[in-house]
């Protein structure tokens, strides 16, 4: 693998230098982040390569698709892919055409980035969608509606809970959000209902 | 209202099929255990986003139910591109925004595990095999061409252009279209032919109806068209302002529809007719003002006296007279008959007999509108007749659409064996029905919900029915079927079909449409009219009606029955099944006969007398044996009959037609004769002119039925009061007292005085504990029991919102049914002989009490009090002590003993799950929460909205649903809501008030016509 790493990446400092990135950003997400707030300043996301990502946290997803270049580096807005997450109790995932969208231009600046790109345009042109492994998750007795929060947070609430995905090049779920407790924290703080049959029914 | 009429226009399914509609995680709701962290693994995403679909709200389109011919309009609710409820179209003239049971279950036939699921074809060893489309479009091309004119179809399709597309297709090649419903109200078409001239069924206006006269037309259940007559007997009928409609039943057996009656007399079988022309006699003789023409009837009409009638009848000649002049002071007032129930060899005389009743006391025109009439089809006489032609091996080819004679026609008229000499049998049957298992070529068409068309149930409607999501299974639409065919001929008789598809040919027709109505851009108007669910517009003008030459030669004589048993057997129409096509649906399966209570099967009804006369008890299994055949079914004792008859449901005893319908219950048309045959024939099956013999087997089957006990035994439940005292402004409480005297238990001894005070302290404090108080809605409901009828279209709506799994009959039987909302029905009197007996309907769900016996209980909080007035139950904090349900009063809690949530939706019958409904697993407690997840949802609207919730944003299911609009819901605290002034009726209640449980839910009393005290 790391054999493999260096001749697709170029360099094993390169390597290490993600390795590193990883910990810093993970550190930094260990609690409640809010964006601008991690020990990292750059927004410059690193190069890594789709075999890097065995280093990283959070699942292996089938492209290696980057937040911290979408999200950080070129600071798009959540919303521009999670199209819903204002109107709906589900966030959205957006859908290939949405990708395309850049991506039919945008073939990417170097081998590998072109590679994970190239996955895209063969999905969507084999009209066989792209299968991503969920990060976060709640049971189907909780019900997450994210248009009200988005409502009562503004728009950069998302870290709260899904911490700063603009330093994450792969997703990893930072908030033990599966625990009531997380919920419930907040909610004592903002003084908000905490009755059962707010979220479950 | 969002709709998809533009996705739908430009593209349509090719596009949809484009899209790889894959629901994003969370949404597909999979049978899993709800309180489980079981997990979506996988996110994927659509390849191409669906403008119409947000992933987790929900996309309505309008649609048209099938599931009867009345022809309903739907809104159907799909999550993530599948249908999840069906709900009433409130801009449609004729539910105006309610739905039946039935029209409800319609998602089940939908999603129903026995849909066939691909082209099937008979191979040379006899076995039905599936093919592909284009073999079996290859075949049929093949067949078509072979048999030409010597083509025949039975359709079941009610009018609209993909009936015209079929008629035009099998005209175009010469062959016959047999336009074929079970229940076609032929008798009554004819009584209107005989007496008026007119060859058509009106529609009855319901609403305008001052007194209502029923002879066996069971209009709230299966007659005509139900929701509408639901809605106008709700109006007339429902207690205001010091007024309702007074409606007398005089049938022998007492329907959900009787059980409304403010008078049921059980009438001898056959006798309706001589009553009706006798209470004829009495209008003319005594009163002016009938139509002049009348004068003609009067000497045959002198014939039928009270007297005679009341003899033939068994009942009063003072009643008869009495009804008669009522019937005639209420101006307008309706008499109707010609049920499917009541179906005798003398149908069609009983019908002609209650059209002069009702020409004379001026109702034509008023009440009853042939301007309007409703669909029929060719009636049973074409069906015999193809019968016929088919057993002497005369057809070619014959295809059967929308229809299934092999099971709705009675066993002796044969037509398996008919039919089966047919050259080649094709079925464009969904489900492998008992006509289509006898197909030599299955074409399963779309589900209502999958296909376009459009219907006419009556002048002035057209109504639109649209896919909504991608077929479940491989199948096409008929329409495309028949167009297909067309192509492959190329030339010859079918090659004028030139659509490229149903969808188009369906666009053509509504260019059309829009000319007619001077649109300049039929584009727009189609989509509008889409969204709308229609064109909707005002019937034409009532012609003026007079009676016909020979109207007057009417002779009423007892009709003939069939065998010499000592008991008239009587096959009626279930609400639940209809003509049986609901028997494959679960809901409809669990859900109780109103009358009976009886579920999952049926049972020989018998007066508690006969059955004692037979000494029989419920359970026993009983044989009926008639002339032409015989059944085995337990017996099923209750007041609601005349001592003369056993009656049982219809819509049993499917021999084929998906593993849920098969072997259920009996089939009762196997005791019934086909009517007599060429010359003689009646044109019409008759379901109430057998007699039968009984036979006890010894043999004991237990009822699986959801009654307790029938009777109220003094608890209070379903409170009515008469109506003179409901004028008078009394409550339930007074009305009691006025009427069997005594005096209210006042307060006043020290010891209660105290407990009083203590127990207003505790709850003071407990108030404080929690965050009970401020300015949070109390939720509430009210349920008027003078406009419920018990139809438990609320149950269904509450199965389909709520994710509620249908236990099965062996379930039932250990009392195990989850059904959140029931209805209760209660008998009071005709435990003595001649004692009238009345029956009551209570729809009882959890009461949402304030004080509530249940939360107290819990040792893990599962059941808690919510700052909105809800009675909260966490699933995923109940441990399953049941200490809850044992404690609760009104038995409105549930337990999920085994893991129906596993059982009950198998593939795919989940994909109707609503996925804002936890589903729950084994071991948790459920029950009633006033739809919270609507709640919540009109919440979260009107909080993106920056507005506070209004009266009417939330509605549940049940209250949605009600055909009657017995059910009110809304915000207590607020005393100009709905709820709260409804609440403050006099006729208010909470049923066992004096547990001081205090419920949110009031019911306010029924209001009867009743001689005081």
């Amino acid at each position: 693998m790391r054999k493999l790493a260096m001749a697709l990446g170029g360099s094993a400092v390169l390597v290490l230098a993600a390795w590193s990135l990883g910990r810093e950003t993970s550190s930094a997400q260990g609690g409640r982040a809010t964006p601008g707030a991690a020990a990292l300043d750059s927004t410059t996301a690193p190069v890594l390569a789709a075999a890097d990502t065995a280093r990283l946290k959070g699942p292996r997803q089938p492209i290696f698709f980057r937040h911290d270049i979408h999200a950080g580096q070129y600071k798009m807005q959540c919303q521009y892919c999670h199209y819903s997450v204002g109107a709906s109790s589900e966030p959205g995932i957006p859908s290939m055409q949405t990708c395309m969208g850049c991506h039919l231009v945008i073939g990417g600046a170097d081998s590998a980035t072109r590679a994970e790109i190239q996955k895209v345009r063969d999905a969507y042109n084999q009209k066989q969608p792209v299968e991503w492994v969920r990060v976060h998750y709640l049971a189907r007795h909780a019900h997450f509606p994210h248009m009200r929060h988005m409502k009562a947070l503004g728009p950069t609430a998302c870290a709260t809970c899904h911490g700063d995905v603009t330093r994450m090049p792969q997703v990893f779920k930072v908030n033990n959000i599966t625990n009531m407790g997380w919920c419930i924290d907040c909610h004592l703080e903002k003084d908000v209902s905490r009755d059962c049959s707010v979220c479950h029914y | 209202m969002a709709t998809n009429s533009s996705e739908q226009s430009n593209g349509g399914m090719n596009r949809r099929k484009f899209l790889s509609v894959v629901g994003v995680a969370g949404g597909g709701a999979a049978v899993l255990p709800g309180c489980s962290t079981d997990r979506v693994q996988k996110l994927v995403p659509y390849l191409i986003q669906d403008e119409n679909q947000v992933p987790g709200l929900a996309t309505t389109y309008a649609s048209t139910c099938t599931e009867c011919p009345a022809g309903c309009g739907l809104h159907v609710k799909t999550r993530e591109a599948r249908a999840i409820k069906l709900e009433g179209n409130p801009d449609h003239p004729i539910n105006t925004g309610a739905l039946c049971a039935r029209g409800h279950a319609g998602l089940q036939g939908l999603y129903n595990p026995g849909r066939l699921k691909s082209p099937m074809v008979r191979n040379a060893d006899g076995s039905l095999d599936p093919v592909s489309w284009d073999d079996a479009l290859a075949r049929l091309s093949q067949e078509v061409a072979r048999a030409g004119s010597g083509t025949r179809v039975i359709s079941g399709a009610g009018p609209g252009t993909f009936s015209d597309l079929l008629a035009a297709w099998t005209q175009a090649l010469g062959g016959r279209l047999v336009r074929y419903q079970p229940f076609d109200h032929e008798p009554l078409r004819a009584a209107n032919r005989r007496v008026f001239g007119i060859d058509s069924v009106p529609s009855y206006d319901f609403g305008r109806a001052k007194y209502i006269l029923e002879f066996g037309a069971d209009f709230l259940e299966t007659w005509l068209s139900p929701v509408e007559h639901h809605r106008g007997f709700a109006r007339a009928h429902g207690y205001h302002d010091g007024e309702m409609a007074k409606f007398v039943s005089l049938t022998p057996r007492m329907s959900m529809t009787g059980m409304n009656a403010d008078e049921w007399h059980p009438i001898t079988p056959g006798s309706e007719a001589a009553v009706a022309l006798a209470m004829a006699n009495v209008i003319l003789s005594e009163r002016s003002g009938a139509p002049s023409d009348a004068n003609a009837l009067r000497g045959m009409l002198a014939r039928h006296t009270p007297e005679a009638a009341a003899q033939e009848a068994g009942l009063g000649a003072e009643a008869i007279r009495r009804v008669a002049r009522e019937f005639a002071s209420a101006k307008p007032s309706l008499a109707v008959a010609g049920g499917i129930g009541s179906q005798h060899r003398g149908a069609e005389m009983l019908c002609a007999a209650v059209n002069l009743l009702n020409y004379i006391a001026g109702n034509v025109g008023q009440t009853i509108d042939f301007g309007a009439p409703v669909p029929t089809g060719d009636g049973y006489g074409a069906l015999e007749a193809l019968t016929s032609a088919m057993r002497d091996g005369h057809v070619g080819l014959v295809i059967v659409h929308e229809s299934n004679p092999a099971y709705t026609v009675p066993a002796t008229v044969q037509f398996e064996a008919a039919f089966t000499r047919v050259g080649f049998k094709v079925s464009t049957a969904s489900v492998l029905d008992e006509t289509a298992a006898l197909c030599d070529l299955i074409l399963p068409n779309h589900h209502g919900l999958e296909r376009w068309d459009d219907l006419r149930p009556r002048p002035g409607v057209r109504s639109l029915m649209q896919p909504v999501m991608e077929p479940v299974f491989d199948t096409r639409a008929t329409g495309d079927v028949l167009l297909d065919v067309a192509r492959a001929a190329e030339s010859g008789p079918l090659a004028q079909f030139t659509a490229a598809s149903f969808e188009a040919h369906l666009k053509q027709a509504w260019v059309g449409v829009a000319q007619a109505r001077g649109s300049t851009d039929p584009e727009q108007f189609w989509v509008d009219a889409l969204a709308r669910g229609g064109v909707f517009e005002d019937s034409p003008a009532a012609p003026v009606v007079s009676l016909a030459a020979d109207a007057a030669q009417i002779v009423a004589t007892a009709p003939a029955f069939d065998g010499d048993g000592d008991l008239v057997f009587m096959a009626y129409p279930s609400p639940m099944l209809f003509d049986g096509r609901g028997a494959n649906k679960p809901w409809l399966l669990e859900n109780p006969d109103p009358v009976t209570k009886v579920t999952w099967r049926s049972c020989l009804e018998l007066h508690p007398d006969t059955a004692k006369a037979l000494d029989v008890r419920e359970g026993e299994i009983l044989r009926l044996t008639s002339p032409h055949g015989s059944i085995e079914a337990p017996v099923y004792v209750y007041p609601g009959l005349h001592p003369g008859v056993v009656a049982t449901p219809l819509g049993f005893g499917h021999t084929a037609y998906g593993d849920y319908a098969q072997g259920r219950g009996v089939n009762a048309l196997d005791l019934l004769g086909a009517a007599p045959g060429a010359g003689g024939g009646l044109g019409f099956v008759a379901y109430a002119s057998t007699r039968v013999r009984t036979e006890r087997t010894g043999r004991y089957q237990q009822v699986p039925k959801t009654e307790g006990n029938p009777r109220q035994l003094g608890r209070g439940i379903a409170e009515a009061m008469p109506i003179g005292l409901a004028q008078r402004g009394l409550t339930p409480k007074e009305a009691h007292y006025a009427e069997v005297g005594g005096e209210p238990h006042e307060v006043n001894t020290e010891r209660e005085l105290e407990a009083l005070a203590g127990f207003a302290e505790a709850q003071e404090h407990a108030a404080t504990k929690g965050d009970y108080v401020g300015e949070h809605p109390q939720w509430g409901m009210v349920i008027d029991l003078a406009r419920c009828t018990g139809c438990s279209a609320c149950v269904t709506a509450c199965y389909a919102e709520n994710n509620i799994p249908t236990v099965g009959e062996q379930e039932v039987l250990r009392g195990r049914e989850m059904s959140w909302m029931r209805i209760e029905r209660y008998f009071e009197g005709g435990e003595d002989p001649g004692e009238p007996v009345e029956a009551r309907f209570v729809p009882m769900l959890c009461q949402h009490c304030g004080n509530a016996p249940c939360e107290p209980v819990c040792p893990v909080y599962a059941a808690y009090h919510t700052t909105d007035g809800l009675n909260g139950q966490a699933y995923n904090r109940c441990v399953g002590t049941r200490y809850c349900g044992n404690n609760c009063p009104y038995k409105v809690r549930y337990f999920n003993w085994f893991p129906y949530n596993e059982r009950s939706f198998p593939d795919p019958l989940h994909l109707q799950l609503n996925p804002d409904v936890t589903v729950r697993a084994r071991g948790v407690m459920e029950k009633c929460t006033f739809c919270v997840q609507r709640i919540r949802g009109a919440q979260n609207r009107a909080a993106l909205e920056d507005r506070d919730l209004m009266d009417g944003d939330v509605t549940p299911a049940c209250a949605q649903a009600c055909p009657a609009d017995a059910i009110v819901f809304g915000d207590r605290m607020d005393p100009e809501s709905r709820v709260s002034r409804a609440g403050r009726d006099h006729r208010g209640y909470h049923v066992f008030d004096a547990l001081h449980v205090r419920p949110a839910v009031t019911y306010l009393a029924k209001v009867r016509y009743q001689e005081e005290g």
